[in-house]
């Protein structure tokens, strides 16, 4: 079966359900529905109205004095059983009061019921808007800031703001919504979140799941996509800001249906549906941006006259309060200074609040936690903590702390200044020595830290300060790593390396000396026979000779010189000889003592010199 | 013999009064805040940062009270608890690792002195004379003992000395460059040990073993190279992380 022969086929099912669906036309049933039935002023709630049928009736928006409708989508849905075509179709309304009471809405027709709406002052339930359970801001309906939906060249997605206001000043930030409409069907995927086209404004992050709503816009279904954020301007000046989307979208691959029965124009529009093309793949698939309409801004400068001096950029409307985590504590115990500053407004540029004059007080710098109320960081609080210490024992006050931001609405700085705190300080419990400020400052009585972040790692499961005694050290790196204390060991290890050298040098010279081989000449010996001869002293002149005899003798007989005795020299020689005889003179002149005479001292002089003389001629 | 040993004595003791006078020569007299470094102070700021809400100046000073006190219940039980609170991974080190430092590495330089002093003395005495050798040689044995003590102090803390603290959660890098591809992300308060340095940015290997390039902004060294006396002063006003 070829292409032609199908187009035929499916023109003619159609012709023939549809002939059958106005046969069988049924009245269409309406109905409508509230969610939530009460809320605050200042909340919005959500009108669905539906109707279902045959035939779909035209639904006009409600007026009710009072209340602000505006439409954020519609869908529909048609079914066909047994012939029979139904099509269900529902507008989505949100309805903003504009202030306090109890509010019919009529029924958008003959056969709806009318839905009541409560509004009180406050605290009622939550808009459907809300988003993670807060209430995100919506841009007021039929504001004149809204830009019409700026469609792509074939009317598959679009791109759209809805602004708050057009002239703002460079700083302060303001709601913005941006909407992507998407036709069903005919855009495949959206390939990444909304980017700002230009460099003048930032735009806060955008959630990764935005609002779907549907809408219809000229007859055609678009799923729409909202994402809330918040919009600042940079620099002064007339800008202009689009907002551009990567999407992927179905193009059609239009046939050229030859004209026939029907006629070409009659079913062109039918075998060009969405539907048709999804249901026999004659799309292909196209990489395309598509761009919102410009915005034009007029961004105003901050004024320098009347600039507080302590002004560090934050533009809104806020409002400045403090107190302490305590109000009691001792001389070196830190006290906790919470300062919360609540409003709308440029939160990222609202910087810590400053404590003037803080003359007994030690102060540290403070943290800081923004708690948002709308899910986009407009509405909030954030509020800074810092440590301070007492100084000084009795009451003693916190001076006062001063906060300025520029009021967009009143084109003038304000400056907030909260009042003095007091505080009864106790002595120290210790000392008082600033090494014991930094005791831990839980206390039974102190309320629970804001700062939920904080709490993991500053509040229990620590362990005690300890006591400082004695002073530290200048420097983290350990002795043994620093230069200076290095010298005093190596200049040690050196005096004793140079100690135990010279030592040692001097053991061996010892050593040396000890182990030296005796010398055998005995002509030094004749010379301290000469000198004892003519010193008169017999001991001495016998000592030599028998030294003198002993190492001439030692040579001959290959004795060590020690080993020449007298008992060694009779064995030899003989008792009666020469020898042995100045031998046993010298052992009797050392213990008994004799004298000689110059005679003795020739002969035994000569008796020496002969010996020693014969034995070094032979 | 008698008067050897108290002269030998009496030698240690002048040194070690005199390395204490210089050792203290310059602390200032007052200071707003403790100006000098001990570990009950590093130990109290670290509480004190940790009651902030700055974990990772609160790991960092620690991991500095560790320093000077490794075997401090306290200081490991509040640094385990707010390296838990913040979800730091607990570091991969070795029982030996865990264990080799136990005490004070600035005492341990005085021991080691007195040690050198000790054996010495008695290695030379023991040479010079023939009585109480056996004395002599024990006391040469404490002295050597003393010093291979601090030896092996020296060699566990000299990995200190290239450790740092992650101040922020920062990525690391296969190159030094900005803008590199990141191959991972340091934790915050997370210990990492420095390999080398190159343009404003530092080789480490994480408490996990990763290893990879990081600015060295994002890191704040554990033992300082200057050893700066007001480094407490300075950290204490630290912008908060």
């Amino acid at each position: 079966m070829n292409i032609r022969k199908l187009k035929w086929l499916s023109a003619a099912a159609a012709l023939t359900l549809a002939t059958a669906s106005i046969a069988e036309a049924s009245p269409p049933a309406v109905s409508q529905s509230i969610e939530p039935a009460t809320i605050a002023l200042g909340e919005a709630s959500r009108l669905t109205i539906a109707t279902s049928g045959s035939r779909t009736p035209d639904i006009t928006p409600p007026m009710v004095a009072g209340l602000e409708f505006l439409a954020v989508g519609q869908s529909q849905r048609v079914e066909s059983v047994n012939g029979v075509t139904t099509s269900t179709n529902s507008v989505t309304y949100d309805v903003i009061p504009r202030e306090a009471g109890v509010y019919t809405i009529p029924g958008a027709t003959a056969g709806a019921a009318p839905v009541v709406l409560t509004v009180n002052p406050g605290g009622g339930a939550k808009s459907p808007n809300s988003v993670g359970g807060m209430t995100v801001p919506q841009v007021a309906s039929g504001n004149p800031a809204a830009a019409p939906a700026h469609m792509n060249a074939d009317g598959t997605a679009f791109v759209r703001l809805r602004l708050a206001k057009h002239e703002l000043y460079v700083g302060e930030t303001i709601p913005v919504d941006i909407e992507v409409g998407m036709r069903d069907g005919l855009v495949a995927s959206l390939n990444g979140l909304p980017t700002l086209n230009g460099d003048e404004f930032t735009l806060n992050k955008l959630s990764s799941e935005p609002q779907r709503t549907e809408e219809v816009i000229d007859g055609q279904p678009f799923t729409l996509l909202t994402w809330h954020s918040v919009l600042s301007a940079i620099k002064p000046g007339t800008l202009s800001l689009t907002v551009e989307t990567p999407l992927t979208v179905r193009m059609q691959t239009r046939a050229r249906p030859d004209a026939g029965l029907l006629g070409e124009a009659g079913l062109d529009d039918f075998f060009n549906d969405p539907m048709f093309q999804n249901f026999f793949g004659r799309t292909t698939e196209k990489d395309v941006t598509v761009a919102s309409k410009p915005a034009d801004f007029t961004v105003l400068a901050l004024p320098t006259r009347d600039r507080p001096a302590d002004f560090a950029g934050a533009v809104g409307h806020f409002s400045l309060t403090t107190d302490l985590s305590d109000r009691t504590a001792a001389v070196g115990d830190p006290v906790t200074l919470r300062m919360h500053v609540t409003g709308t407004g440029s939160f990222a540029r609202v910087t810590a609040p400053l404590l003037q004059d803080a003359g007994h007080w030690k102060t540290y710098a403070p943290t800081s936690t923004f708690k948002e109320e709308d899910g986009i960081g407009y509405n909030g609080e954030k509020t800074f903590e810092e440590p301070v210490i007492a100084t000084q024992a009795g009451v003693q006050t916190l001076p006062p702390v001063s906060f300025s931001w520029f009021d967009p609405s009143s084109r003038q700085y304000v400056q907030a200044r909260t009042a003095p705190l007091s505080i009864d300080v106790t002595p120290a419990a210790i000392d008082g020595s600033v090494a014991h400020e930094i005791r831990p400052p839980a206390s039974p009585s102190a309320p629970p830290q804001r700062n939920a972040v904080a709490d993991a790692t500053t509040t229990s499961g620590l362990r005690a300060d300890h006591v400082i005694n004695g002073r530290g050290t200048v420097s983290l790196t350990p002795y043994y790593y620093q230069p200076k204390y290095l010298g005093v060991p190596s200049a040690l290890l050196l005096a004793f390396s140079g100690l135990w050298f010279w030592q040692r040098r001097r053991e061996l010279a010892a050593t040396e000396a000890a182990t030296a081989k005796p010398s055998l000449d005995p002509q030094p010996l004749v010379q301290v026979m000469d000198d004892a001869r003519a010193a008169g002293d017999p001991d001495l002149f016998f000592k030599s000779a028998r030294a003198a005899l002993q190492r001439n003798l030692a040579s001959q007989w290959q004795l060590t010189p020690e080993a020449i005795t007298l008992e060694e020299v009779n064995a030899r020689i003989g008792p009666t000889s020469d020898v042995a005889r100045l031998f046993a003179l010298a052992d009797e002149t050392a213990y008994a003592g004799i004298r000689l005479s110059p005679i003795d001292y020739q002969q035994w002089t000569t008796f020496v010199r002969g010996h020693i003389n014969a034995r070094a001629i032979s | 013999m008698k008067g050897t040993v108290a002269t030998l004595s009496l030698s240690v003791t002048l040194i070690a009064l005199m390395a204490l006078g210089v050792a203290y020569a310059d602390i200032p007299e007052q200071a707003p805040i403790p100006s000098t470094y001990s570990a009950p102070a590093l130990y109290n700021l670290g509480n004190f940062y940790a009651r902030m809400g700055r974990p990772a100046l609160a790991v960092l000073n620690y991991e500095r009270a560790r320093v000077f006190a490794p075997s401090d219940p306290d200081v490991q039980a509040n640094l385990r608890l707010v390296r838990e609170s913040v979800g730091t991974p607990k570091p991969t080190r070795s029982w030996l690792s865990q264990h080799d430092r136990w005490s004070n590495p600035n005492v341990l330089y005085w021991v080691g002195l007195f040690g050198l002093v000790l054996a010495g003395s008695s290695l030379l005495l023991r040479r010079a004379t023939s009585t109480h050798r056996s004395a002599l040689g024990a006391c040469a044995g404490i002295g050597a003992a003393a010093m291979t003590l601090v030896l092996a102090d020296a060699s566990a803390t000299s990995s200190v000395l290239s450790e740092s603290v992650a101040m922020y959660a920062t990525p690391a890098s296969a190159s030094p460059i900005s803008g590199a591809e990141p191959l991972f992300t340091v934790p915050l308060a997370d210990v990492v040990s420095v390999e080398d340095k190159h343009a404003g940015f530092e080789l480490i290997i994480d408490s996990q073993g990763h290893k990879g390039w990081v600015a060295s902004r994002d890191l704040q060294p554990v033992i300082t190279p200057s050893g700066a006396p007001r480094e407490i002063h300075k950290v204490i006003r630290a912008p908060a992380t």
